[in-house]
């Protein structure tokens, strides 16, 4: 286990009777437990802990979850750098794990480890007591070993939360009984997302695709010219909200703080230029050079996120949901070392998080490479119901 | 060359709403530092804003008491910028889609014509924290007092309407009385509840141009408000008529100097939406029960007791201008008095009575029925006007009825003739000097008379009866 938690506590197991009695779930370091360390992976928090448990963690606990620990992450968990959640679940430290979900890494995570990933609809669970970079696309998603598993754990923290506004209120989908969802009986595939896949990698993608209608699944081509348009929008608008977000990293009030110098100014740059890591800080710069010189840019990038939202709508209304590649080969995202590099890895990842829909990736069998499967908002049920039967299949054929 | 100032105005005002703008701390800037406080206004990791219903019903009070149109759609945005006054990086306003748009106020101007001044759009926005400065031993510290931060706020921000210092102080005054009436602010320039900022440019008299503007702060009363204006229009022109050319800057109201003195320049970020704060949607419905709970508004108040109670203007336009007081007025016009004679007594009479008393205008011993029973004695001439405004200062230090404090103090005025007669003779007697006086033409004498017999009654004749029976002795 050396390595995987940042921090855990033996005396945690939960007492508490509830679906989710025996089961083990860890979350990562952004995700506040009451008194433990909460650094997120960053020099930004370094020494700060929870004063609070986030609502996602109080949910856990109140359904007889334990918290197995808190899982090692990259820098405020933008990217899978130095990521831990994913082998939390797979050396079976915990049936599931918690993950941020900024770009896909919930998702990327559990492929690398032929677990399944989800990212839910946007506003599903509650971000109260999460550090979050993105507010209008960061997800706490979650990684685990069955689809049954991933079930419980959403059933226990999906719903409106009254500390979360950000929520619409609205009535979460039934996860407890995910076999009683509408199926999923069509699944549409976008032509231009495949053609940028490289031979091996869109042979396997076909593969799957075929699995799916020998299996009796509707396979239907779409098109959708401007894909490349998501990483655009998440790349302006998602640094823009990044640059804000992280505001309050001065290491006045927690965290890394440098000396004093001549006067706040000084002691606050100097702390700023010290507690940014090589993938946050240029991130940050970016979106500020968006906010303070190139506002007409986001703006822009704006209204395009309204157009993709509505092309993505459009192709949901034709299709139950979109089959997409999860990996784009060559890119390793736990490699990504650079804010280009890390767009480069989640490139297939970004429109979910950008149209706040829910996305579930997991392994599809024959070898081939894990498929991300997109449904409308709110179809989150019935994207795990997918997933679960897909899953039990190719067990049962391995 | 004839100049003219185009002044607009930035007025903000603090809400006295019972907790902050995003969180349920109390909204009590005064108390001891830092101790109303949360992770959310302290803007600790994982915190999320939770905007108050309070807030936006007191701002939405504030907007309909203006005329302002509140907006179906309006959202927050980041305003960018880092100062230890706002930890997060960004100060929550409505920088693109405000609470409400338009609205005016019509004020007076120096020639007494009604001028109306137009209001440009109102938001909402958080206050930031309050930073101390002070030393430990010899070095010095600055320290943030987070109690003010989030607390709610709006900005009005006028059209460049306003030409004087005078129509600028007209406009802030009636503003403040509507605000105050409307029930969300008590709008105090001395305490900070309201703080003015002018925008001041100058132009050739009758031009339509608007020329580069200098922002004036630091105004701690509406007085400040007119000697800044003023100042900075004359210090314009001057430099103007010096050749120089007028740079967009921020200057200082300094009361001691009198004089605008300028401030470094501010950093002015950018303002991005903020994602975390959802949309706020106003509808028809809601706007009506507003609607519903705001009183009736002083212009509209001073043109109904005009019409209704037969009052002139200078006693309408103050009595209107106060809720508590144009409460108390109407519950004493109630009470069989001739609205007139009460506004008249509430205004000179009381109302400094109650000032110089420290005491509230509603709730003190003297209750609108208390007034009454005194305006009654008076209009039946059972006492004079001299014996009412005693008997109204006794009834501050005690709560014996009305009539009891005329009987003990011997108030009643003394109106039968056979009584008052007795007296005028004895007056006529013992001053045959002024008799005849008054029968050379001289029209004084009669007063003087009249104001010898009441002194020999101590203060209880009826002037009334005196002079009838006057003029028929000496006629």
């Amino acid at each position: 286990m050396s390595g995987i938690f940042a921090y855990r506590d033996e005396g945690s197991e939960s007492s508490g009777e509830g679906f989710l009695k025996g089961k083990s779930v860890s979350v990562q370091a952004n995700m506040s437990v009451a008194g433990w360390p909460t650094e997120a992976g960053s020099l930004a928090l370094k020494g700060f802990k929870a004063i609070e448990d986030a609502t996602v963690v109080e949910r856990l606990k109140k359904n007889g979850a334990s918290i197995a620990g808190s899982t090692r992450m990259g820098e405020l968990g933008f990217g899978l750098r130095g990521d831990e959640a994913a082998r939390s679940v797979a050396e079976g430290f915990a049936a599931a794990a918690l993950v941020t979900d900024h770009l896909g890494e919930a998702r990327l995570a559990a492929a690398g480890a032929g677990l399944i990933g989800f990212k839910p609809s946007y506003g599903l669970v509650s971000r109260y007591g999460f550090f979050g970079l993105i507010p209008s696309m960061e997800a706490i998603g979650v990684v685990a070993r069955s689809a049954d598993d991933m079930a419980l754990v959403m059933a226990a923290v999906s719903g409106t939360d009254e500390k979360d506004f950000s929520m619409p209120a609205e009535e979460a989908p039934d996860f407890k009984e995910c076999a009683g969802q509408p199926g999923i009986k069509t699944l549409g595939w976008v032509r231009e997302i495949a053609d940028r896949l490289e031979n091996g990698d869109r042979n396997a993608f076909e593969r799957a695709l075929e699995r799916f209608a020998d299996g009796g699944v509707t396979v239907v081509e779409k098109s959708f010219e401007g894909f490349d348009l998501f990483r655009t929008v998440h790349q302006v608008v998602g640094s823009v909200e990044a640059s804000s977000a992280a505001g309050k990293y001065d290491g006045v009030r927690f965290g890394h703080r440098c000396p004093a110098g001549k006067n706040w100014n000084e002691m606050y740059l100097k702390t700023r230029g010290e507690i940014f890591g090589p993938l946050v800080k240029p991130f940050l710069f970016q979106g500020a050079y968006f906010q303070f010189t190139k506002y007409d840019v986001f703006e822009k990038a704006c209204r395009l996120r309204g157009h993709l939202v509505r092309e993505m709508g459009r192709l949901l209304g034709e299709a139950d949901a979109l089959a997409m590649p999860a990996f784009r080969g060559g890119f390793d995202p736990r490699e990504a070392a650079s804010v280009p590099a890390l767009y480069d890895a989640f490139h297939f990842t970004l429109p979910a998080s950008v149209a706040g829909l829910p996305a579930v990736c997991f392994p599809v069998g024959d070898g081939g490479p894990p498929v991300q499967i997109v449904g409308s908002r709110l179809r989150d049920a019935a994207l795990l119901t997918l997933a679960g039967e897909w899953m039990k299949t190719t067990e049962k054929e391995s | 060359m004839q100049y003219e100032a185009v002044v607009g105005l930035e007025i903000h005002v603090e809400l006295n709403c019972l907790t902050k703008m995003f969180c349920d701390c109390p909204n009590r800037p005064g108390d001891e530092p830092n101790r109303n406080t949360c992770p959310v206004c302290l803007w600790l990791p994982g915190a999320l804003p939770r905007f108050s219903r309070e807030a936006l019903e007191k701002a939405s009070l504030l907007c309909l008491g203006l005329g302002a149109t509140l907006q179906p759609r309006s959202a927050f945005d980041q305003k960018v910028y880092y100062y230890p006054d706002l930890p997060k990086g960004y100060q929550l306003s409505q920088a693109h889609r405000p609470l409400a748009r338009g609205g005016w106020i019509d004020v007076e101007d120096e020639k007494g014509a009604t001028k109306r001044l137009r209001i440009h759009h109102v938001h909402m926005e958080e206050d930031v924290a309050k930073l101390v400065h002070e030393l430990e031993g010899r070095t010095p510290v600055g320290l943030v007092d987070f109690n003010r931060a989030g607390a709610p706020l709006v900005e009005i921000v006028t059209e460049p309407d306003i030409r004087s210092a005078h129509e600028a102080m007209e406009f802030v005054r009636n503003l403040r009385t509507r605000i105050r009436c409307a029930g969300s602010s008590d709008c105090s320039m001395e305490s900070g509840t309201m703080r003015v900022d002018a925008n001041i440019s100058i132009r050739e008299r009758g031009a339509s141009a608007l020329n580069t503007k200098v922002e004036v702060k630091n105004m701690n009363s509406i007085r400040h408000l007119g000697d800044a204006i003023a100042h900075e229009a004359g210090r314009q022109q001057a430099a103007v008529e010096a050749g120089e050319t007028i740079v967009l800057h921020t200057r200082l109201w300094d009361p001691e100097k009198g004089a605008t003195v300028p401030m470094r320049g501010k950093f002015e970020g950018p303002c991005v939406p903020d994602p975390s704060v959802p949309e706020i949607v106003v509808t028809a419905e809601w706007i009506d029960r507003m609607r519903g709970r705001l009183p009736e508004m002083p212009p509209q108040k001073a043109a109904r007791f005009q019409r209704d109670y037969d009052l002139p203007r200078e006693l309408a336009d103050p009595l209107a201008a106060d809720r508590e007081l144009s409460d108390y007025f109407e519950a004493v016009a109630r009470m069989s008095v001739a609205p007139r004679t009460a506004a008249h007594w509430i205004l000179s009479q009381y109302l400094p009575a109650v000032k110089e008393r420290q005491l509230p205008v509603a709730g003190n011993l003297v209750t609108p029925e208390r007034l009454a029973g005194v305006l009654r004695l008076l209009e039946k001439d059972e006492i004079n006007a001299n014996a009412a405004r005693e008997v109204l200062s006794r009834l501050f230090e005690s709560d014996a009825s009305v009539d009891a404090v005329v009987e003990q103090g011997g108030f009643k005025q003394v109106s039968d003739a056979a009584s008052l007669e007795v007296l005028v003779q004895q007056v006529l007697d013992a001053d045959p000097a002024t008799v005849a006086a008054y029968r050379s033409g001289q029209g004084k004498a009669l007063s003087f008379l009249i104001g010898q017999v009441i002194k020999a009654s101590s203060g209880k004749a009826n002037p009334k009866r005196v002079r009838e029976i006057l003029l028929a002795k000496l006629a």
